[in-house]
C-alpha cells in the first residue's frame, strides 16, 4: 500500500491467481486423458482443442488488433493442404502437421503487406478474396484431385490408440502454447500497443506506437494458429476435401464463438468455443436449423449484448481471470473519504 | 475480501463446469462401452448415406430399402451357428463430407458398430472409408467409380493396397468405356464427342482413363478443358462445341451445373446438332430429368441398377420388378436405380458377416470381405478377382429417358444396352436425342 497515494494499480488478484492456477491444474490434467478416456471422448475433446484455437486466434486479430477478417479459413486449408503435400512427400505425419503450420505463418508474412493496407470492410473482404483465390490454387494440384480432395493415409501406419493419443496431445499442446504465447503477448509491450491501436489508430501512431509492425505481428501469429487448427482438424478427419476447409463456414464459427463470449476478453473466447462445443454436440444433428440458430444467437448478442457474455460478467463485476490489462484499486481511498465525511 | 470471494466462485464454477463436461463425456461413454460388452448375441451395422442436402436424390429410397431390411432381420440373424439380433444405425449426412467423417467416427467410437456401410458419392464414402481404416473398423461400399475411391485416397498405382479396411465394389472407368461404345454405336454419327468433365475425382480420373479410350476406338474427343463446379456460364464451351459440329455430348457434372450448362447450349443452338447427350452422375434419378422440363426427353444413362435387373437379394428375397414396384406403391414416388444399389450394399454386407468365422471379430469379417462372391439384388460382388485389391468391379448398363407411354410418370427409364452384364434384358432401341 502506497502511504502517499490512496490507490494501487494491480494486475493479479487472488482470484485471478487461482484462475490461472486452476487453469494450469486443468491443462495438467487434461494430460492424462489418454489413460482415462475413451476413444469417442478423446476425439471430442481434440474438437474443442482445435476451437479454442481458432476463437482465441481470431479473438487476438479481431479483438486485440481491430482486424475483422472473414478469410481465416485460407490459414485453415493451407494449413490442411501443406500437411497432405508434405506427408505425401514422405515426411512424418505429425512432423508435416507443424511444419505445414510454420509454413503458412512465413507465408502469412508477404501476404499482411497487401493486406494490411486495406482498412476495415475492405480488409474483411480482401481476406474472403484471399480465401476462394488459395481454394482454387490448390484445386490445381494434382494430388488434391479436384473437389473430390484426397486423404492423409500415411497416418494409418500408427496403429489407432497411439495415433489418437498423439493428436489429442499435440493439440492440447498447441492450444496451451498458443494460448499461453498469445497471453504472455499482450501483457508485454506489444500488447499495450494492439489495444491503443485497436482503440484508435491515428492516436497511437502519434504516441510514437508502430502500427503496421504491430499488426503484422498478429496477423502473422493468428495464420499460424489457424494453420495449426487446420493440420489438427486434418488429423482427426483425415480426408481433406477443399470445399470443406476452405469455407466461410469456419470464420461464421470463429465469429460466433468470439461474439458469444466475449470479443476482446482473453476469457470469453474459450468460453466461446467451450459454449459452441457444448451447442454442436447437442444440437449439431438438426442441421438447417442448428444454423439457423447459430446466426441469430449471434445476431441476438451483437445487438444486445455486444460484448458478449463475459463482457458482460466483466463489465459488472471488474472480475478479470486471466489478466491482460492492469487495474486501478481505490478501495482504501473509497474507506478513506467515508471516514472522513 | 468480498470482491476476492466473489471471483473465486466464479473461477470454481467455470472449472467445475469444464471438468463437468469432461467427466460427463466419459461417463457417457464407458457406460456405452459397459453396455456393449454385456450383450454378445447383438450386431451393429452402420448405414451412412446423403438423404438431404444437394445430394439427396441418392438417399430419397433409403428409408425404405432399410425398412425392407429390418422386416427380414426382425426374427434375428443366422451366422456361424449363432442367432444375432440385428440393428442397423441409419444417418444422414446431409450432403456434408465433414459431417460424414464426424458420423462414422461417432458410430465407431460411441455405438461400438461391427460393420459399416457406406453408399453414394465421393463426398459420402471417401470421409467414411477413412474413418473406418483409422480405427480398424469393417466398412463395404458402393455406387462411385472405384478409381476416385482407390486412387482418391491416396493408393499409388502398382503399389501394394494400403487399404485393410475398406473395400468398395461398383462401376469403374472400363466399364464405363464399354457400355458407351457400345450404346453410341446404336446411332450413326460423326464420332465427335464434346466432353464437359469438372475439376473433381470424377471428372479427372474420366479425363485422363476414359477419353483416352474411347479416342482409340476412333472417336475424336472434343475438351475445352475441366471447369470448377458451381460455374454459371459456358458460353465458351458451347461455342467450340458448336464450332467442331460435334453430335455426341458426354459429361460428369452434379445435377445444377448440368440444368445450368444444358439449358445455355439449348438457347445457344447446341441441342439441336446432338445426336446422343450421355450423361452420368447426373440424369440418375427421374427429379433431375424432370427438372430439365422437354430438354430432359431423349437423355441419354447409365444405371447401376435397373428394376430389369434379374437378380434377388439375399437378404430379403425380393426381385428388382417387386422392389421398383413395392416402393412406389408404399412411397408414391416413380422408383429410381439407388434402390437396387442400396439393397445390393445390405445384401453384400450381410452375406460378409455371414461368411465370417465370427461376425462379432472385426478383423474376421473383413477377410470374409475380401474373399466375397456373391450375387446381389444388383448382380454379382467379387473380391476374388478385382481390378485392384479392396475393389470389385460391378456393371454399368446403358439406358435412356423416353416420354413415358401411358404410365403415370412423366418419363420411363429403359435399357438400351446390356454389354456389362448380358443377363440384363434391353427394353428399347437408343433414340437419337434430337429426333
Amino acid at each position: 500500500m502506497n502511504a502517499g497515494l490512496d490507490f494501487r494499480v494491480e494486475r493479479w488478484t487472488l482470484a485471478s491467481r487461482s484462475a490461472v492456477a486452476g487453469v494450469v491444474a486443468i491443462a495438467l490434467a487434461l494430460i492424462a486423458g489418454p489413460f482415462v478416456l475413451g476413444p469417442g471422448a478423446m476425439d471430442r475433446l481434440t474438437i474443442l482443442f482445435v476451437y479454442v484455437i481458432l476463437a482465441a486466434m481470431w479473438n487476438a486479430l479481431a479483438g486485440y488488433a481491430g482486424l475483422v477478417s472473414v478469410g481465416q479459413q485460407v490459414f485453415l486449408g493451407l494449413g490442411a493442404y501443406f500437411t497432405i503435400r508434405l506427408a505425401d512427400w514422405g515426411l512424418n505425419p505429425f512432423v508435416s502437421m507443424v511444419a505445414a503450420a510454420a509454413i503458412v505463418g512465413i507465408i502469412a508474412v508477404p501476404l499482411s503487406f497487401p493486406m494490411l493496407r486495406l482498412k476495415n470492410g475492405e480488409f474483411a473482404i480482401g481476406m474472403w478474396v484471399l480465401a476462394e483465390l488459395a481454394h482454387l490454387l490448390v484445386n490445381l494440384d494434382q494430388l488434391v484431385k479436384g473437389e473430390t480432395g484426397t486423404s492423409l493415409i500415411s497416418l494409418n501406419a500408427f496403429d489407432a490408440p497411439l495415433r489418437r493419443a498423439t493428436i489429442y496431445w499435440l493439440a492440447l499442446a498447441a492450444m496451451v502454447a498458443l494460448l499461453g504465447a498469445l497471453f504472455v503477448l499482450l501483457r508485454s509491450r506489444v500488447g499495450a500497443a494492439i489495444q491503443a491501436i485497436r482503440d484508435n489508430e491515428e492516436a497511437a501512431a502519434s504516441v510514437g506506437v508502430r502500427v503496421l509492425t504491430t499488426k503484422r505481428m498478429i496477423f502473422v501469429f493468428a495464420a499460424f494458429g489457424a494453420a495449426m487448427a487446420g493440420a489438427l482438424w486434418l488429423a482427426t478427419a483425415l480426408t481433406f476435401q477443399p470445399k470443406a476447409y476452405f469455407s466461410v463456414n469456419w470464420t461464421a464459427y470463429m465469429i460466433f464463438m468470439v461474439l458469444v463470449g466475449g470479443i476482446g476478453t482473453f476469457e470469453g473466447a474459450i468460453l466461446g468455443a467451450v459454449l459452441f462445443f457444448l451447442i454442436e454436440t447437442w444440437f449439431g444433428a438438426a442441421g438447417v436449423w442448428y444454423l439457423i440458430g447459430l446466426g441469430a444467437t449471434a445476431l441476438l448478442f451483437a445487438l444486445v449484448l455486444p460484448k458478449g457474455i463475459w463482457g458482460a460478467i466483466e463489465s459488472r463485476t471488474g472480475l478479470r481471470l486471466l489478466p491482460v490489462g492492469y487495474r486501478l484499486d481505490i478501495r482504501s481511498l473509497l474507506t478513506k473519504k467515508n471516514g472522513t465525511t | 475480501m468480498t470482491v476476492s470471494n466473489d471471483k473465486s466462485r466464479s473461477g470454481l464454477t467455470r472449472r467445475d463446469f469444464i471438468a463437468a463436461t469432461a467427466a460427463a463425456g466419459a461417463i457417457a461413454v464407458a457406460g456405452r462401452a459397459g453396455f456393449a460388452l454385456g450383450q454378445d448375441a447383438a450386431l451393429k451395422v452402420g448405414f451412412i448415406s446423403p438423404r438431404t442436402g444437394p445430394l439427396g436424390g441418392f438417399g430419397q429410397t433409403d428409408g425404405y430399402v432399410l425398412d425392407l431390411a429390418r422386416k427380414a432381420l426382425a426374427g434375428g440373424f443366422q451366422a456361424g451357428g449363432k442367432t444375432y439380433s440385428v440393428e442397423i444405425i441409419d444417418q444422414d449426412t446431409q450432403s456434408d463430407p465433414s459431417r460424414a467423417g464426424q458420423l462414422a467416427k461417432d458410430l465407431i467410437n460411441n455405438q461400438g458398430i461391427d460393420l459399416m456401410l457406406a453408399v453414394s458419392t465421393p463426398e459420402t464414402i471417401n470421409p467414411v472409408a477413412d474413418a473406418c481404416e483409422a480405427a480398424g473398423v469393417p466398412c463395404l461400399s458402393t455406387v462411385m467409380p472405384w478409381e476416385a475411391w482407390y486412387f482418391g485416397r491416396g493408393a499409388k498405382p502398382g503399389e501394394p493396397s494400403p487399404f485393410k479396411w475398406t473395400y468398395h465394389f461398383g462401376f469403374g472407368v472400363e466399364t464405363f468405356h464399354q457400355t458407351y461404345i457400345s450404346q453410341w454405336s446404336k446411332i450413326e454419327t460423326n464420332k465427335k464427342v464434346g466432353v464437359m468433365y469438372p475439376n473433381d475425382a470424377d471428372g479427372n480420373a474420366i479425363r485422363a482413363n476414359l477419353a483416352p479410350l474411347l479416342a482409340k476406338d476412333g472417336y475424336t474427343i472434343v475438351d475445352p478443358g475441366a471447369y470448377e463446379t458451381g460455374t454459371t456460364d459456358f458460353s465458351s464451351q458451347i461455342a467450340l462445341f458448336k464450332a467442331e459440329g460435334v453430335e455426341i455430348f458426354n459429361s460428369f457434372p452434379i445435377p445444377p451445373d448440368f440444368a445450368a450448362f444444358w439449358r445455355q447450349a439449348a438457347q445457344q443452338g447446341l441441342t439441336k446438332q446432338i445426336k446422343i447427350a450421355q450423361v452420368a452422375k447426373t440424369g440418375l434419378f427421374p427429379s433431375d430429368i424432370e427438372a430439365l422440363g422437354d430438354l430432359g426427353k431423349n437423355i441419354a444413362s447409365a444405371a447401376y441398377w435397373h428394376k430389369a435387373f434379374p437378380y434377388k437379394s439375399t437378404l430379403t428375397g425380393v426381385g428388382g420388378q417387386d422392389l421398383a414396384d413395392g416402393y412406389e406403391a408404399a412411397e408414391g414416388k416413380q422408383w429410381t436405380q439407388q434402390l437396387g444399389a442400396s439393397l445390393s450394399l445390405l445384401d453384400a454386407g450381410f452375406e460378409a458377416l455371414k461368411a465370417a468365422s465370427d461376425a462379432k471379430d472385426k478383423a474376421a469379417v473383413a477377410k470374409a470381405i475380401s474373399t466375397l462372391n456373391v450375387t446381389t439384388v444388383a448382380g454379382k460382388v467379387d473380391f476374388t478377382s478385382g481390378p485392384v485389391p479392396n475393389v470389385a468391379n460391378g456393371p454399368i448398363i446403358g439406358t435412356q429417358w423416353v416420354p413415358s407411354k401411358g404410365g403415370k410418370w412423366k418419363f420411363d427409364y429403359v435399357v438400351t444396352e446390356n454389354v456389362t452384364d448380358p443377363n440384363v434384358q434391353p427394353e428399347a432401341t437408343l433414340v437419337p436425342y434430337n429426333s
